[in-house]
Order: structure tokens, then C-alpha cells, then sequence
């Protein structure tokens, strides 16, 4: 079975790298992959975790082909129109092209060809043999959840720092991040780095023993310092790209509202530092610690082979009560999910 | 700067690309059924060990790849991560045709080859049969077996001797699940006759079906293991059902479900023949286990997971029966 986690050397000497495309404009069109899946899921009112399974099926297959043989937003579109059916929000094709349609230029439109429904089937062939049927993905949104819950204090800093967290994960999604750690480690570091912007320091969590001196040692052990501090700076470089990006005649604008269009960020970044919507996040993406939203309940299990076509949008994640919990990863298939299994290598063979 | 290429993916030259090197040697068919055919291969990649290649036509709808496919495929490959010891392993999905735009595309499942199914393994075993403790070991690995799929919520349906594979180490393993919904596609276009012996009634009447038929089938092939013939054999559903009430005795009237075409008047009264006339040389704790898995309804038949709590389990192997 494939090892989907990547040392950062093989991630620079990717197929696109091999072809002669450096490494920085393959980051860039990383970026522009995952966020057109973002805006084209968000458009069709996709769910997180949809978009989420997208974009890692997107850095997955360029760790296999080339942005020269296959064109990014042609790839994206696959990406997205296969995750849709992956986690049970299915899209027609037709309609996800014409979304894209509406996101990308003509010259970029050309790249999907004469037929560019068929174009798509076609590669999503490719896609699955690429991603060799491993349709299931876990994303760190689950995870930030389960911490959330564990951790003590004041309540509307810890709402604020998961929201934050939040935004973070989703901006994740367009670093390789997800070719290097599992959802488990990046959600920590997010956290954690949330924790820190929202100055909210956590000292007590539910299930703390003595030998605990951090909260996340009771999720995931050996965790460094340095580890975690080389995710945030991964997540926290695009800021600073993005704005290095707009001064560069080299990336056409993005067909998306200007900055100053967008409503005002959910999430509550110190806005001298940092521009926490260089994703802007689907509302119903972020999560509330209670009373703002009307109480959800869990849908009741569905049978065997549920309703391909539940009603949309997605349910939001509530993470008080208990009860009301809709983990993002639960509604994959109606099933049960399967903890990890034991012995799961934490860290990428050095 | 955008370097864009001029051509399309379906122009693409498929040797052109990095879709992996050929890893499979075919050598001979080994099974063909409603469920597809299955070919002994080699492993190229991995020391030519033997393999099981699934063949599977996907019928490709207006949207691609079914969901349906998507997701049992997807499961198969979840389900396989935990190993699990009496369920055969799943290593790798490979398929064909993927630049022409056919309306099927070729998905080959691989999977553990296992020399030996239980239906050659009775047929091969000497007289007196399987030992008591043989037939015990079987059922509890099959029990087993099939409280992991159901833990997981996948249906075997099609439980029988022919996909249950006996290991050279005498372990037991569930073959053939998880692609129901795939094959449904597939049996409106085949003809191949499905044995109906470890059918259960449930399944046979027509009406919804759970976890419990696999139950059901079982307790047909546990009681085949001690007799060394089926238990229940007939060719069309209603003798099936004649052929099973003939055991379990004919339900009463208010056993009888409610909105199905076959009528309970239809069916001669039989009266229940006592287990332990059948099987006569098995202990009452077995017997009490197989009536509880042999029940006409499916409510009140005995779960997978109870079914392994059963005292039948608890009792040492070298007891006399």
C-alpha cells in the first residue's frame, strides 16, 4: 500500500521539479490549485471536508505527475468533482465545469480542451490509479475538535482560538503540509500557533496527568518543538507570499472578490500580522463553541448505502454538548469510522 | 511563464506516463461467478508470490466512476488496514483502459491468494469428517470473521463454502464482500446461477435484508461441516424454503411477514425436527448454537458477537461431546 507522507526533499524533487519547473513555481501552483478547489467547493456549497479531500488528492497527484503534462486547474476540477463523490456530496461534472468556468480566465479555460466534460473523465482515471483508490482522507478539522474539547478555560478565548485554529487548517491546504504530516500533528501545531496569536494559554485540559507538561502530549507523543514551530512557519510563510504575490505581474488575478469586497474575517488574527484570508473560509466552515448557531443534532446513522444526494449544506460542526457533536469525518460514508490503526508511524521514515 | 501543455489528456500517450510498471503475471483462471472472475497471478514486484486478480467491469454512468464503486473499493482498502486474521488481504487496485472512453473500465482487485476453499477441504477430508474440535475452531474463526465486517457494516450476503479459504496453517478466511453494490451492476447481465443453499429465508422471500442472513448461511455451512453435505439444497426459491422448513418446521401464521407475495398457505406444515436428531453426534451446546443461528426470523436470530459468547465456545476442546 502507498506511504502518502513525504520527506521535504522528495516534495522539491517532484516530477514538475524534474521537468524543469523550480520549486517556487511549483508552490505557487500548488497554492492556485487548492485554492481554486476551495472557491469552485465553496461556489457549489461543498462541504470543508469535501474541499478539504479535494485539495489532498490535488498535492498527492503532483507528487506522482507534472504541472506540464497536466494542467492545474483541469487537475483541480478532477480533484474537487471526485471528492465530491468520495464523501457523498456529489456534483454533476457539468456543473463543476461550468464553475470553473466562472473562476479562470479564457486562456486558462483552454486548457481544458474542446470537450472539457470528457476531459475530466478521462482524467479521473488518471486521478485513481494516481491516488491508487485511497479515497479516504482524514483532514485536521476533526482532530482540532477533539482537542477543543479537552481543553479548559475561558470559553470565548477558547472559541476564538479554535476558530482561528480553523482558519489556519483551512489556509494548510495550500502548503504540501498535508504530504508531510498526518491531520493529527498538523492540528496540534495549528493550535498551538492559534494559541499563541490569540494569546490564550492553556494550561489544564480534561484527562491531564502529572507527567503531561503540554496539552497535546495526550494526543500525540514526541511531538519537538522544533517540528511544531517548522509547521507554523510553513502555514505562516503564505502570508507573506500572498503578499509578495501581489505585487508580481507573474500570477494573473484570480477572477475572486478584491480583499476589500470580502466580509469582514471570522477569525480574529491580529490584522497587522497576518492576512488570515488568503482562504477566505466558507461560513459554515468555521466552528462554534454553542449558543450563535441553532443546536444541530447528529443525523441518525443512515443505512448501508445512504441517499447519494443529502441535503446540503453541511451540517455545523457544534462541539458542545457532547451529544450534538457531528465529527466532520462521521458523515463519511454513514459508517463507523475506524480508529487509526495501532502502531501508525507518527513521523515519516527519516 | 504558464507553461501550459498544448495538449489535452485525451491526446496524452499513455506510455508516456508514470502509471506503474506492469506487476501482475496472469497465469490461469481459478474462479468465474456472478461475483467475476478471479485469475491466479504473480507478484512481480514482490518475489512472484502468488495473488488472486479480481477482474471487474465497472459500468461507467454519465458522472464517471460510480459512487458506489468508489465506496466499496474505498472500504475494501479501510477494512484491510487492520489485518484483521479470517479476512482474506487486500493489496492492491490496478485498472485497464484508462484513456479510452469506453462505457466500462477494467478494475482488477488483488487480493491474498489462498490455495484451498472450505468446499475442496470437506470434499478432500477422509471419513469420519472433521473432528469436533475442527468444526468448532472453523465457526469461531468464522464467527469472527464476520463480526468484523458487521462491526464495520458490510453484509458478506453471499457467505458458502467456496469463499471461505482454508490456509496451509489450518486458519479460516472470508473471501468475496464488500462489492455488493459493484456487482449488482453486473448479475442484470450475467446469467450465472447463484447457489441459493446458504441462502436465508429472509433473502429467499424477498423481503429487506440485514446482518443476519450471513448468520444464517453459518449455521448452513457449520452444519455442513459436520454432516459433510449441504444442509439445505434445492434449486428454485419456494424449494429452498420447503427444504428449510422441513428442519425448522413451517413459522406459524404470525410468524409469517406481512406484504410478500408468497403465501403462508402455500407451504405445508412441517413441525420443527429436533437439531439433535440431525446431528447426532454433536453435543447439545453445538446444537443449541446452530438453532439459534437456524432461526426463521431474522430478529431473533443470534448476533455474530453473541453467537462467540456461546457456552458451545466456552467449553475445552478435549471434552467428550
Amino acid at each position: 500500500m502507498p506511504y502518502w507522507y513525504f520527506d521535504k526533499k522528495d516534495i522539491r524533487n517532484s516530477p514538475s521539479f524534474r521537468e524543469g519547473i523550480d520549486y517556487e513555481t511549483e508552490q505557487r501552483y500548488r497554492r492556485e490549485g487548492a485554492r481554486f478547489i476551495i472557491d469552485c467547493g465553496t461556489k457549489m456549497d461543498l462541504g470543508y471536508n469535501t474541499m478539504a479531500t479535494g485539495v489532498v488528492f490535488f498535492h498527492r497527484f503532483y507528487m506522482y505527475h507534472s504541472f506540464k503534462t497536466f494542467p492545474r486547474y483541469v487537475t483541480a476540477s478532477c480533484c474537487l468533482f471526485l471528492a465530491g463523490k468520495v464523501e457523498e456530496t456529489p456534483k454533476k461534472c457539468k456543473d463543476v465545469i461550468k464553475t470553473a468556468r466562472m473562476l479562470v480566465d479564457d486562456k486558462k479555460f483552454k486548457t481544458f480542451g474542446d470537450d472539457p466534460r470528457e476531459e475530466v473523465m478521462t482524467l479521473e482515471r488518471i486521478l485513481l490509479q494516481t491516488i491508487k483508490f485511497d479515497l479516504q482522507v482524514d483532514h485536521p478539522y476533526s482532530f482540532l475538535l477533539k482537542y477543543a474539547k479537552s481543553l479548559k478555560g475561558d470559553k470565548t478565548k477558547l472559541e476564538k482560538m479554535l476558530q482561528m485554529a480553523w482558519t489556519f487548517v483551512n489556509d494548510s491546504l495550500c502548503t504540501t503540509l498535508c504530504l508531510q504530516w498526518e491531520p493529527e500533528i498538523i492540528a496540534v501545531a495549528l493550535m498551538y500557533l492559534a494559541g499563541k496569536l490569540s494569546k490564550f494559554e492553556v494550561v489544564d485540559w480534561i484527562g491531564r496527568n502529572s507527567k503531561h507538561l503540554r496539552w497535546w502530549e495526550m494526543f500525540v507523543e514526541d511531538m519537538t518543538m522544533d517540528l511544531l514551530e517548522d509547521i507554523c512557519h510553513q502555514v505562516l510563510d503564505l502570508y507573506s507570499q500572498s503578499q509578495q504575490q501581489a505585487s508580481q505581474q507573474d500570477s494573473p488575478p484570480q477572477t475572486q472578490p478584491e480583499p476589500s469586497t470580502k466580509p469582514p474575517p471570522q477569525s480574529h488574527l491580529p490584522p497587522s500580522k497576518l492576512k488570515p484570508d488568503l482562504v477566505a473560509p466558507p461560513h459554515s466552515a468555521i466552528p462554534t463553541l454553542g449558543a450563535q448557531y441553532p443546536q444541530r443534532v447528529a443525523p441518525p446513522p443512515s443505512g448501508h448505502y445512504p441517499n447519494p444526494y443529502p441535503a446540503h449544506p453541511v451540517p455545523i460542526p457544534n462541539i458542545h454538548p457532547v451529544h450534538a457533536v457531528v465529527p466532520p469525518g462521521s458523515q463519511y460514508y454513514g459508517h463507523h469510522r475506524p480508529p487509526p490503526a495501532a502502531g501508525r508511524p507518527y513521523y515519516p521514515p527519516q | 511563464m504558464y507553461e501550459y501543455s498544448a495538449d489535452t489528456i485525451q491526446s496524452l500517450n499513455l506510455d508516456s506516463l508514470d502509471l506503474g510498471d506492469k506487476k501482475y503475471d496472469e497465469l490461469c483462471q481459478i474462479g468465474c461467478g456472478a461475483y467475476g472472475t478471479v485469475f491466479k497471478a504473480r507478484d512481480l514486484q514482490n518475489k512472484g508470490n502468488y495473488v488472486a486478480m479480481k477482474k471487474l467491469r465497472v459500468k461507467l454512468n454519465e458522472d464517471g466512476i460510480p459512487m458506489s464503486t468508489l465506496r466499496e473499493i474505498s472500504i475494501l482498502k479501510q477494512l484491510d488496514t487492520f489485518e484483521h486474521p479470517n479476512i482474506v488481504r487486500f493489496f492492491d487496485v490496478i485498472h485497464q483502459n484508462i484513456l479510452s472512453d469506453e462505457r466500462y473500465l477494467t478494475v482488477y482487485l488483488i487480493f491474498e491468494h489462498v490455495d484451498q476453499d472450505l468446499g475442496s477441504y470437506m470434499e478432500k477430508c477422509p471419513p469420519p469428517g472433521l473432528s469436533a474440535s475442527k468444526v468448532k475452531e472453523l465457526t469461531r474463526q468464522m464467527l469472527k470473521g464476520v463480526d468484523f465486517l458487521h462491526s464495520h457494516r458490510i453484509i458478506h450476503r453471499d457467505l458458502k463454502p467456496q469463499n471461505l479459504l482454508i490456509t496451509r496453517a489450518g486458519g479460516l478466511k472470508i473471501a468475496d464482500f464488500g462489492l455488493a453494490k459493484t456487482f449488482d451492476y453486473d448479475m442484470m447481465l450475467t446469467s450465472v446461477v447463484v447457489t441459493l443453499w446458504y441462502r436465508a429465508p429472509e433473502i429467499l422471500l424477498n423481503l429487506g435484508y440485514g446482518t443476519p442472513v450471513d448468520i444464517w448461511s453459518i449455521g448452513c455451512v457449520m452444519a455442513e461441516m459436520w454432516r459433510l453435505v449441504p444442509l439445505f439444497c434445492a434449486s428454485t426459491e419456494v424449494e429452498q424454503l420447503k427444504c428449510i422448513f422441513r428442519v425448522i418446521g413451517t413459522p406459524s401464521m404470525n410468524e409469517w411477514p406481512e406484504n410478500i407475495s408468497l403465501m403462508w398457505s402455500s407451504f405445508e406444515q412441517y413441525s420443527k425436527v429436533a437439531f439433535s436428531a440431525i446431528f447426532m453426534d454433536c453435543c447439545s451446546k453445538a446444537n443449541s448454537l446452530l438453532e439459534s443461528m437456524l432461526t426463521f426470523n431474522p430478529a431473533d436470530r443470534i448476533s455474530a458477537a453473541d453467537a462467540l459468547e456461546h457456552p458451545y465456545f466456552k467449553e475445552k476442546e478435549n471434552e467428550p461431546l
